[in-house]
């Protein structure tokens, strides 16, 4: 061997403890991967390691992003993938892995119509009745169903991994609403990307037919044969943990990716709120466990599937992918008996091995498992988190006492299983190849009367050297899954994720409402970011020069200026109410408290992160050149956190780099978002937001009647807040006076940061917003707009800046504005329970407060 | 005897509510010793949709969904029952199975049997009545002895429900844990059902809830009021050799012809009279009314 190849295998050897995929037993090199190593070592481990950072550095740009529960800095964590793949040869995937996952998808098929139908297992006392009957996912409300479609699990996924024999074994089953196919195509495109030299003269299998088949899958389930059927992605939301994949996959498929709380079952049929009206759902890809489907009749306390949805499917109206129900094949209780069940319906045995494994509800076996509980693994039929699992070698003895008292309560509860040491695979890590283990998901697709098997799958690897475990819940390492052929393969069609392929919405009609809720919300949130970051940014400023230049003016201006800051943030008591003589002793205190604090409400921080929930749960619409600028935000804010010191300059330059990403990020709204797939919403959302602030800010600074100096201070201020000095200077080309003021940001028609402007901008888009004839309270947002606008139209700089008798305020000033300020919020009100869904909450009828299921 | 029942529900909501969707599982069974004469199922507003399916236990479950808004909605079950029990099966006439002891009973469940694998599901552990306390299962020993009779065992649990917890309809409701009301002694009908379920589970047998009607007589000359009756729950135990026997441990008998069997299940979460999912803002109130008399 080479030089170099020693040294990216130098620890490789020491380190090797079981079974490898790439090392036989006798030290030389499996001969399916010899041609990837002669790669590596072409490439050499400096070049790889660049490689390798390349990978990190477009999954991050791409977004590709796995949550963790109950992990505070678990969210959108960026997804691992290694640069060196994981291979199998196509002999061995064909003659025994396909076969075997094709048979063992067909059994389960059988099993699952058999425990919702006939349940002739447990009547021939093939399967004791305990196993189905004592699983929590065993619903009752899906007894008898009939489906359309021939196969009744339509989606099967299996984790395999290598066992001590050599052969590929099953370690458990998938089948309620399997993850893992997105991440893996993300895998395929990324390191084809990456490193293409690797694949050169190696041919491997692409997954992309088994993705049509899954397209085919999907409309063929359709209840009323139609031919253009109505195909959502059911997801639980941008909380979990797989929600990247949920996006990617209904980007990639071409299907609208919508909530529970978007459909809505009515007249017996489900379906899809849209701005315009209601479209019929005919088949939903669900990511969405069985329990949470229908808070009618499964979990009362899911707010993530739809009341009433069951009935429809009982009725043949919709379909479900897999169908509600299909957990109970998540069932370890089943493994001791599968090769029985095999027998009685094939006549044969099991191809893929499967971990030996005791029911503790048979006597036998339970003894067994009691008199040898240090040796084993148990779990409870119904409970696969790795949480649940008890490692018995690792149990002390009162641990172990704890257990053994459990399993006699409930015997038919749990499973015992031997433990086994999977093989492991080279994985790149610090310039050189360590062995760790690892665990394959497949994947299979009923198709006509079989089932269709991914070529490949997705890889996940142990997190550090010594872990015998494998899961992605504790955020994990993936590999791209090689089958690898002696026939050329064709190569992989291009595809990748963008926003511009995304063709899941047509027409504003179709947009959901909560989509376009979301997009609503985005243009308020980042209307309120910018105009609070600019404002804050001014009153910085006027701080330093007062730091230099300290007059009575100067100093009276400056505490004016403070108390706007409350006004315009709605932040109170701050610098107006109950002790604020204490923050003006350090006014900056507060000011860093308004950029930073993330629990305040109205603080800079705190809108950004509102902006941040809504942005995830709308990533199918960004474009990668967001993603960045976004990331690039983010990046700033935690670097700046740290700092140690927030000095007036400094907390400028933070402000003057967020500022220029936010306008950078709205100006990519706009090129990347179509009108009809809800920039309208965008629009309305940051209009109102920026019209509204702007009023706050006309009543905090140009109501009260101040002396010369310090009156063109403050105007001043509020031009530069607005980015106006240089536009007024141009208009007006002297000094600055309120009239002239007052003429440009509240009555100019052309100029567009002013009020008139900008309320005749949502008054056109609330105008274009899809009207369905019979709802009355559409013409009523448009009234309360139409309102503002004439209000507007009709006031006169004379009248507004005329003084009150004791010449104290610009009374009339604030009258307009006040009632300017209630049509507005009218209008969003309007729109929000016109088109968005949360003006009635899901409910049930008497509050019961079960436990969960 | 025939029985005229009406079972109404009424709730006002706050703020009116814009659709909702129903489940009723309120229709009385037709069985041996029950027939349903007439029934009759009113709801005001009228629904949009309606069906009416059997459930996975044989019970008749209505849905339905109201899609106008309404601020009340209102749910009247009218029957005619005719109740014989004496068609049915009667325990005292069966020596077998008012004899036989906790250990054969336990020897007949194990054997493969279908009726029995299918009686099996009622000694498993189900939604309200999970993890059972050694607590409750050191209640059911006092009663429950290897060589003794479980129809006795049964009898005698009964009546200790009856004497040691105290009816109280302000303690609980129907999501109080059963560790809760073993523990205080106080609850209602549902509670107790579902003790003595607990209870029967413990030692290795089957037991399924029972939900109906029980017809309350006024005091000695006096007129039965319109309203007073309830809702009413009690349980049932499987008993080898023999089969299902019920006990109602609020009134310490063994239900004849005063009580009307609406449905079974395995604890009170597969029964409820009526459940629903609303959309709404508000509050709402509930009330429910029940009467039974004597058809003229």
């Amino acid at each position: 061997m080479p030089n170099k190849e020693d040294t990216l295998f130098q620890n490789y050897f020491s380190s090797y403890k079981a079974y490898d995929e790439f090392l036989k037993t006798d030290m030389s090199i499996n001969t399916n991967w010899k041609k990837l190593l002669n790669k590596f070592s072409e490439i050499g481990y400096s070049n790889l390691q660049a490689k390798q950072n390349e990978v990190n550095w477009l999954m991050e740009e791409n977004g590709v992003t796995y949550n963790v529960y109950n992990d505070p800095n678990g969210m959108h964590r960026s997804w691992n993938l290694n640069v060196v793949p994981f291979l199998i040869h196509e002999n061995e995937w064909e003659s025994t892995i396909e076969k075997g996952l094709i048979q063992r998808a067909e059994l389960l098929n059988l099993v699952l119509k058999d425990i919702y139908g006939k349940r002739e297992l447990i009547k021939n006392g093939i399967l004791p009745q305990e196993v189905v009957f004592a699983h929590r996912g065993f619903l009752r409300q899906c007894d008898q169903i009939q489906y359309k479609a021939t196969k009744t699990l339509q989606i099967y996924s299996a984790d395999l991994a290598r066992g001590p024999d050599g052969r590929m074994w099953v370690v458990s089953d998938r089948t309620q609403a399997p993850s893992g196919m997105g991440y893996a195509l993300e895998n395929r495109y990324a390191l084809n990307n990456v490193v293409p030299d690797i694949f050169e003269n190696i041919n491997v299998k692409q997954p992309l037919g088994f993705f049509n088949d899954l397209k085919q899958m999907l409309i063929d389930s359709a209840p009323q044969n139609k031919d253009n059927p109505n195909i959502v992605v059911l997801t639980p939301g941008p909380h979990n943990e797989t929600y990247f994949e949920h996006t990617y996959l209904a980007s990639f498929l071409g299907y609208p990716l919508v909530m529970g709380s978007d459909l809505v079952v009515r007249n017996g049929k489900l379906w899809l709120k849209t701005l315009k009206k209601l479209k019929q759902v005919d088949v939903i890809l669900r990511r969405v466990d069985d329990a949470f489907m229908d808070p009618l009749e499964l979990r009362e306390d899911s707010y993530l599937g739809v009341a009433g949805l069951l009935e429809v499917v009982r009725e043949q109206q919709v379909a479900i992918v897999n169908p509600i129900g299909s957990g109970i094949l998540e069932n370890s209780g089943l493994v001791p008996f599968m090769n029985a069940i095999c027998k009685y319906y094939f006549k044969e045995d099991l191809i893929l091995p499967q971990i030996a494994s005791w029911w503790c509800g048979q006597k036998k076996e339970c003894d067994y498992v009691l008199s040898h509980l240090k040796d084993l693994v148990v779990k409870r039929i119904d409970r696969s988190n790795r949480e649940k699992i008890f490692f018995c070698e690792f149990l002390d003895e009162a641990a172990l006492k704890k257990l053994k008292h459990e399993i006699l309560l409930a015997p038919y509860q749990f499973v015992a299983q031997e433990k086994i040491s999977f093989s492991t695979a080279p994985n790149f890590v610090d310039e050189s190849l360590e062995p760790r283990k690892v665990s394959c998901r497949t994947f299979a697709i009923a198709k006509k009367d079989s089932y269709s098997i991914m070529s490949g799958g997705l890889v996940r690897v142990a997190a550090d050297r010594e872990k015998l475990f494998v899961s992605n819940q504790r955020g994990g390492i993936s590999k791209d899954f090689w089958v690898v052929s002696e026939q050329t393969q064709d190569p992989l069609q291009n595809y990748a994720w963008d926003a511009s392929t995304n063709n899941g919405v047509a027409d504003i009609n179709d947009l959901s409402s909560n989509t376009a809720e979301n997009l609503y919300w985005s243009g308020r949130y980042l209307g309120r970011s910018l105009v609070t970051a600019r404002y804050l940014r001014v009153v910085l400023n006027r701080m330093n020069q007062e730091q230099f230049n300290s007059n009575k003016t100067n100093k009276e201006s400056l505490h004016i200026l403070y108390q706007s800051i409350t006004n315009i943030t709605s932040t109170f008591p701050g610098f107006i109410g109950k002790g604020s003589e204490e923050l003006f002793k350090n006014p900056l205190q507060e000011i860093i408290s308004l950029i930073l604090d993330t629990d305040r409400v109205g603080s800079l921080a705190q809108t950004m992160n509102s902006f941040n929930n809504s942005y995830y749960s709308l990533r199918s619409l960004w474009s990668k050149d967001m993603w960045r600028v976004f990331d690039g935000i983010k990046k700033q804010w935690k670097t700046f956190k740290k700092a140690e010191d927030f000095s007036i300059a400094k907390l400028t330059k933070f402000l003057d780099r967020i500022i220029t990403r936010l306008i950078a990020f709205m100006a990519l709204i706009e090129e990347s978002i179509l009108v009809n797939q809800g920039l309208l919403l965008y629009f309305i959302g940051l209009q109102t937001e920026q019209a509204t602030m702007q009023v706050e800010k006309c009543r905090a600074l140009l109501v009260v009647n101040y002396e010369k100096q310090v009156q063109y201070e403050i105007l001043e201020a509020f031009l530069n807040s607005s980015e106006s000095l240089n536009i007024y200077r141009y208009s007006y080309r002297s000094y600055l006076s309120v009239e002239n003021v007052i003429k440009l940001v509240l009555l100019d028609k052309e100029y567009a940061k002013s009020l008139t402007y900008q309320i005749k901008r949502i008054e056109k888009d609330v105008n274009r917003l899809p009207y369905s004839v019979g709802e009355d309270t559409v013409a009523t947002c448009k009234e309360k707009i139409h309102k503002a606008y004439e209000m507007i139209n009709s006031l006169h700089v004379e009248a507004l800046s005329g003084l009150n008798e004791n010449e104290t305020l610009r009374q009339n000033l604030d009258d307009a504005l006040a009632e300017i300020s209630d049509l507005l919020h009218q209008t969003a009100m309007e729109v929000s329970n016109t088109y968005f869904n949360h003006s009635y909450t899901q409910k049930q009828l008497t509050n019961q407060n079960f436990p969960t299921l | 005897m025939l029985y005229q029942v009406s079972h109404t529900t009424s709730y006002k909501y706050q703020y009116g509510v814009t659709f909702c969707h129903n489940i009723a599982t309120i229709k009385p069974k037709n069985m041996l010793g029950q027939t349903v004469v007439d029934y009759k199922l009113e709801i005001s507003p009228t629904p949009t949709e309606f069906s009416e399916k059997l459930d996975f236990f044989g019970n008749t479950v209505t849905r339905f969904s109201i899609q106008e808004h309404h601020k009340t909605l209102k749910v009247t079950a009218l029957s005619k029952i005719l109740r014989d029990s004496s068609l049915a099966p009667n325990i005292y006439e069966s020596e077998m199975g008012q004899q036989i002891n906790l250990i054969d009973a336990l020897a007949v469940l194990k054997t493969e049997k279908l009726h029995i694998i299918d009686v099996r599901q009622f000694m498993l552990e189900s939604i309200l009545i999970a993890n059972i306390s050694s607590e409750i299962r050191a209640y059911a020993e006092e009663s429950f002895k290897p060589n003794r009779s479980i129809f006795e065992a049964t009898y005698e649990l009964m009546e200790r429900i009856f004497n040691d917890f105290e009816f109280n309809p302000n303690v609980t409701n129907v999501a109080t844990p059963i560790h809760e009301v073993i523990t205080n002694k106080k609850g209602v009908c549902q509670d107790f059902a579902q003790i003595a379920i607990a209870c029967i589970r413990s030692v290795g047998l089957p037991a399924r809830y029972v939900s109906g009607y029980i017809e309350t007589l006024p005091p000695p000359g006096k007129e039965k009021l319109v309203g007073t009756d309830a809702s009413h729950a009690w349980f049932s135990i499987y008993i080898p050799t023999f089969g299902w026997v019920d006990f109602d441990p609020t009134n310490n008998q063994i239900p004849k012809d005063q009580h009307i069997i609406v449905a079974y299940g395995r604890d009170y979460y597969d029964v409820p009279p009526l459940k629903g999912v609303i959309y709404s803002s508000g509050e709402n109130k509930m009330k429910v009314a029940v009467d039974i008399r004597p058809a003229v």
